[in-house]
Formats: structure tokens, sequence, C-alpha cells
């Protein structure tokens, strides 16, 4: 089966074709500054080869055409005409409370994704159109919806509901979502296939470290409590945002420096977390960097940011009475081994202890970095969300041709 | 590595090898960079579109970048924006003298200080005509003007039906709210794109019959011209009037206030104008407005208007204010 990839962004649309007889990707890429001067599209050949196309790209549509286009093409492409994709998955941002799993995509399941843009108005228009364009193009094709808010759809009420009045959450869905959630799927799977251990009896954290960040407890394969809530803004501190704060801080800074909703949602997600906190960068190798050569902020944020992931870890161990696994992943947690040491550090008290060694041996692919006497396993597990989304189509798929 | 990498036009991939069409408005072109050609520039290209700005020297293109940039950078200091945001709009403005610089825009705003033009309708239709010589038929041509019917700018032109008036306002440049005006020759066509522009930049849309003053400034004319008065008759001081009507009616600012940004100058050109239309004598410039803009004190960019005021535009308080 041959599944094709799409996460539409506002201005941008990323794409992974894969093979599903060996799980290979056969060709990948993506389109920048979508709608705007100088938008070009980056592709990745099955042999490597690196191709730019140049061009004025207009819109969702006319750029899922050239994706199109340039994979059925003679000369750089990698398929005979469209017809031999047999199927197309989306990343969908928000899947509101309705999806606790992927969803075949019909015309009334894309009626209720689009109610869910309320919850997510900056990310779920941008899906939704990948979604129609690609109905236009090729008539009647197979499409499946991967949400990043359906894995944590297990969560109990007492983790995901906020202390507010009880009538904003029936009013305007106000609660907890979570997201990440097809990365957090795929390294917990993942991780159990590596230890050989069943999935569904173990208690796992797994910490995706990007430049967004998020934590999740999954115990028996199902997500209990994950660190992003109503939005993407909650939880750990990441690049440039705050993570958690006191509501009263918004408030007050609202007032002290005059600023509306719009200026104060972009302080707290742009001007904030690691970039707010060093003035020196949101990348986490810069403030390193910048720790070597005497900063005291960069070290104090450092040493912020892995208290606070250490926190969770210590909170989700008592949400699930224990662990088993704990998984890094994201581009820092992949690569970044000091961060990764810095977040286990001093915590053998809980049976979490790793191998300095190993650690520092580790980036970017998968390996247990857990000294031997650890009682947690802790392991690196590079996400591929693009391969989840393809194993979710494939499997939906074939079910609805057997049926 | 980069010479590994080849580079391929888009275009001879498309499905449908026909489409070669553009975005709607990815151009634009603003004539006059004063304070309104510089919110406009900014605007646009804060929602992604690429501007030229034409002014007639040097010495005014490099005025606007500095004005555009000032403005950009009080927002980031107010945590408003951030600095790559900042480098990609203004990487996105082009200052130039030369009107061909305008081929391929898709809409074109004339926004001339009125000191340069005046009050004369003759220079706006030179720079119509000037417009219309380099850019393509299905180019908008507008105006921002309040007081300068559309009309009568648009009758010399080859291409009536494009032209269209908009009024951005000066005093609050973030205001999400734009006038727009058919004129008598404006095709549905350029007006629901125009209205498809504001909705771009995220502006709600008024639309407003062509008529002398809109709406926004023929109210606004009355407004001052009655606090002139009452300030004249000696029933309240300046501020106090300012305040009335920023606490009792949630105004941002008060009508004094609102004077001083726009400029008095600009106000008794615009009362002057819808006088003339009208007749009415509400729309006459009160004798303190007049008194002021003789003594050029003009508002807040020459230091003293109703108010005084430091280099930086803040006002310097003084109690009481009788003017």
């Amino acid at each position: 089966m041959i599944i094709l990839v799409l996460n539409c962004g506002s201005s941008s649309i990323k794409y992974q074709l894969f093979d599903m007889t060996d799980r290979k990707v056969v060709a990948k890429g993506g389109i920048e500054k979508l709608g705007m001067k100088g938008s070009f599209l980056n592709h990745t050949k099955t042999n490597g080869q690196k191709v730019v196309f140049e061009g004025e790209i207009l819109d969702h549509k006319s750029g899922i055409e050239y994706i199109l286009g340039v994979l059925t093409s003679v000369k750089h492409g990698c398929l005979k005409s469209m017809e031999q994709i047999d199927a197309v998955g989306h990343r969908v941002v928000h899947g509101g409370e309705r999806f606790s799993e992927s969803a075949f995509l019909t015309d009334e399941i894309i009626e209720v994704v689009t109610k869910c843009s309320d919850l997510a108005p900056l990310h779920n228009p941008p899906n939704l159109k990948g979604i129609q364009a690609m109905e236009e193009l090729i008539p009647g094709i197979a499409q499946v919806g991967v949400f990043d808010t359906a894995f944590h759809q297990t969560m109990e009420e007492y983790a995901y509901m906020y202390g507010i009045p009880y009538i904003l959450y029936k009013k305007y869905g106000i609660r907890r979502y979570g997201f990440h959630g097809t990365s957090h799927r795929y390294v917990t799977k993942r991780a159990c296939e590596i230890l050989g251990v069943d999935y569904e009896k173990q208690r796992i954290i797994s910490c995706h470290l990007g430049n967004g960040a998020s934590i999740a407890a999954v115990k028996n394969g199902k997500s209990v409590d994950t660190s992003m809530g109503f939005t993407p803004i909650e939880g750990l501190i990441m690049g440039t945002r705050c993570g958690d704060l006191d509501v009263g801080v918004v408030t007050y800074i609202m007032e002290k420096e005059d600023l509306g909703i719009k200026t104060a949602n972009t302080l707290f997600n742009k001007h904030a977390g690691m970039l707010g906190l060093t003035g020196v960068s949101s990348d986490m190798r810069e403030i390193e960097e910048a720790k070597k050569n005497g900063n005291e902020r960069a070290k104090l944020a450092l040493d912020m940011y892995n208290y606070k992931v250490k926190k969770y870890i210590g909170s989700y161990m008592a949400a699930m009475n224990g662990l088993d696994i704990l998984i890094m992943t994201g581009g820092i947690g992949e690569n970044a081994a000091i961060t990764r040491a810095g977040v286990c550090s001093e915590l053998e008290g809980l049976g979490i202890e790793i191998d300095q060694e190993k650690n520092n041996s580790v980036r970017g692919k998968e390996a247990e970095i857990s000294a031997p006497a650890s009682k947690v396993k802790v392991l690196v597990v590079p996400t591929n969300e693009e391969l989840m989304i393809a194993l979710d189509t494939e499997k939906i798929v074939r079910e609805r041709v057997k049926s | 590595m980069s010479s590994d990498i080849i580079y391929e036009p888009i275009e001879d991939f498309g499905l449908s090898k026909k489409n070669k069409s553009k975005t709607l408005f990815s151009k634009i072109g603003i004539i006059g960079c004063g304070l309104v050609g510089q919110n406009f520039a900014r605007v646009a290209s804060f929602y992604g579109m690429e501007v030229v700005f034409i002014e007639i020297n040097e010495e005014k293109i490099k005025e606007a970048y500095i004005s555009i940039g000032k403005i950009l950078d009080h927002r980031i200091e107010h945590w408003g924006m951030t600095d790559s945001e900042k480098r990609a709009i203004l990487t996105r403005i082009k200052g130039t003298l030369d009107y061909n610089d305008l081929a391929g825009c898709d809409f074109v705003v004339e926004a001339i200080r009125a000191i340069d033009r005046g009050g004369k309708i003759k220079e706006r239709k030179e720079i119509f005509r000037k417009v219309e010589e380099v850019v393509d038929p299905e180019c908008i041509i507008a105006t921002n003007s309040t007081t300068i019917v559309i009309t009568e700018l648009a009758s010399e032109l080859q291409h009536k039906e494009r032209c269209i008036s908009m009024h951005f306002f000066v005093s609050s440049p973030e205001a999400r709210i734009v006038e727009v005006v058919k004129g008598l020759y404006t095709s549905e066509e350029t007006y629901q794109k125009v209205c498809k522009f504001v909705q771009l930049i995220n502006r709600k849309i008024v639309p407003v019959v062509e008529s002398a003053g809109l709406v926004s400034v023929r109210i606004f004319v009355v407004l001052l011209n009655e606090a002139c008065e009452i300030l004249m008759e000696g029933i309240a001081l300046m501020d106090d009037i300012d305040q009335t009507m920023k606490i009792g009616y949630g105004m941002r600012m008060g009508p004094f206030e609102i004077a001083d940004k726009i400029g008095l100058d600009k106000i008794v050109r615009w009362m002057d104008n819808i006088y003339n239309e009208f007749g009415d004598q509400k729309y006459k410039p009160n004798p303190i407005v007049r008194r002021l803009v003789r003594a050029k004190h003009l508002g807040m960019d020459y230091g003293e208007g109703f108010y005084k005021y430091d280099e930086n535009g803040n006002r310097i308080t003084e109690k009481g204010g009788n003017c």
C-alpha cells in the first residue's frame, strides 16, 4: 500500500510518501512560505537527491497539486500516476472530545473536524484545507485524520478538568486536551517493542522535548496525564513559551504593561520560555554554548528547564504509583545528552539512573541509556509521527475494505 | 553541499500546466509615505504582502523607513512582536522614487501628504495618470482621501472601473476598521476585491456611499467644533472636556487629543471641503482651530496643538488648559 502523509500548516505543507510493504519512505519534502513571495517546494528523492522547486505557490490546493505533480513527474518523481496512491493520512491538530483515535474521513467526519476548529483556530483550518484539496484533486481517495489530541482522550475527568467554573467547560469545552499525542503514542509503543515487554502492562513517562515540549504519563497503554493543556502553552518551559504560570502573573503584567489580549498572547508564546529567560536564543545548543562562556542567565534557564521536567516526572510517578520506562524524544530529547543527564540526575531515590557513557554516545538513535542498577529503564526513542500516521491510515483503510 | 541541490521552476510540475496565476494581492504600491502611507505599508507587509512606496526624495524615503522601524521597535518593546518578525516586515517594504517600480502591483493606494498636495485635486489626478501608465489593467487604484470624491479622480482614467476610495484611520492605525467607498464608475469586481484585501489585513469593512467626509470625518469635525465652542464659552476646561468623552463615553482619546494626533491643518482642510460640499455652518472651522493653524500649532508632530508635546510625542501635562 502506498500512503501519502500530509501535515498542512498555515503557510507550510510537509509530506512523506510511504511504501507500507517495508514501511520505507519513498520520497519526502515540504513547501514553505505558502501564499507568500519566495515560496518553494523542497523535495528529497528516493536516492537522497535534493531538488528545490521555486515559484509562486498560491494556496494549499495548488501546493498539494505541485506535490502530486512532482511525485508523478518523469524527471524527479517515483510514481507512474496519482492512482498509485492508495490513501492519504493527515495530521490534524485538534480533535476535541469527539476523536479518541484516528478516523476515516467521510463528509460527516469532516464536518465534525470543522466544528473542532474553534478550539484550534490557527491549526485546524489549514489541516482541513489539505483534506479538501486532496478530495478535489483525487476525488474519492481514501483519507484518514490522525489527531494530536486523540491519544490523551483516555485521561480521567479529574486529570483533565481545570479548577474553574464548570459552566465554562460546558460552554466552551475548556479543559485539558494535551498535544503531541501521535508522538507520545509512537515512542511509548516503540519502547515496548525494543524492550520486548507488554505495552498494556507498563507505566511509561515519555518526554517529548523539542521546540514545543510536553510530557505524558502512559499507564497500561493509555495516556493518563500530559503536561500541555487547553493550548500548547501549558506545562514545561519551552523555546519561546512560558509553560506553567500563575494566572495572577498574566493579569498583573497585562495591567502594568498595558497589554491587549493579542500582545499578551505574543508575550507568553513568543517572547517567553528559554528565549525570554536567557535573552540569548530559543535554541538549546546556543544556550549551552552561552553557559560554557559563563553566562549566568543561561545557566539559570537550563537549571530551570531540567528542574521542571524532573518535577513532572516525579508527579507522574505519583499519578501512576511508580514507573517502568522513561523515554526521551523530540529534537532535544533525542540529541542533547546534557539535558538528558540534567533531567535524570539525582533521581536514584526514585529508581532512575543513567549510564553516563552510554548517554553521551547517543545522538538521534534508539538506545537504552539506563545504568544496569536502574530500576526504571531509560530509553532514547526518536519520534516518527509520520510513520505513526501512515500506520494508522493503513490499518483504518484495510479495516474498511474488509467490512 | 548546495551544489548538489537541483533547482527547478515549479510551474513545469503542475498537474494542469495552465495555472500560472498569482496571489490576488502579492504586491502593493503606495504613493506618498507619510503617516497614512507608513501605516498602510506596515500593515500590508505584516500580512505578508510585498510593498513598494513612492516618495519625492531620498530623504523622505529614509524618514519613512526610520519611522516604520520606530513603530515596530515600540511594538517589540511592548511584547507585541519579535525581532525576526520586524526584519521580515522591513525586508518586504521597498522605497523608491521611480513610478516604474509599481509595475506588477495588484493594488496601488495614493496617500500623499496634505501639505504636499495643497488641497488640489489636480495633483492627485496626475498621480492616478502616472500610476495607470505602469500598472496592469486589473490593478486597483485607490485613494485614501475622505473629502475628495473618487468619481472625479477616476473620470480621466482609461480604466475608470478600477478606482475606489478607502479610508484608514490616522489617529489610531490599529483600529481594525476601514471605510470603503464605491464611486460612480467603480465596478462590483473592484469593490469585491478591495473588500477581500481589507479582510486579508484583518480589518472590518464599512461600506460607505460616496459623500464628502464619509462617516468618520463628518462626525468628528462636528464633534471637534462643538468641543471648541464649549471651550470658547468657558463652560469647561480642555482636559476636562477630553476626559468627559473618554471616561463618560468610552472613547480612547478625547476630541482635542484626536485633533492633535491627526494634525490641525489637515482637519481645517477637511472642514473646508465638507463645508463647501454641504454648506452647513456646523462644518465651518471653529475660530480656535483657525487660530492654532495660523500660529503653526498644528498638533503632536509640531510639538504643539491644543496641547504641548515633547519630541517623542508625549504630552507635557499642564494643569487646566484654556488654549
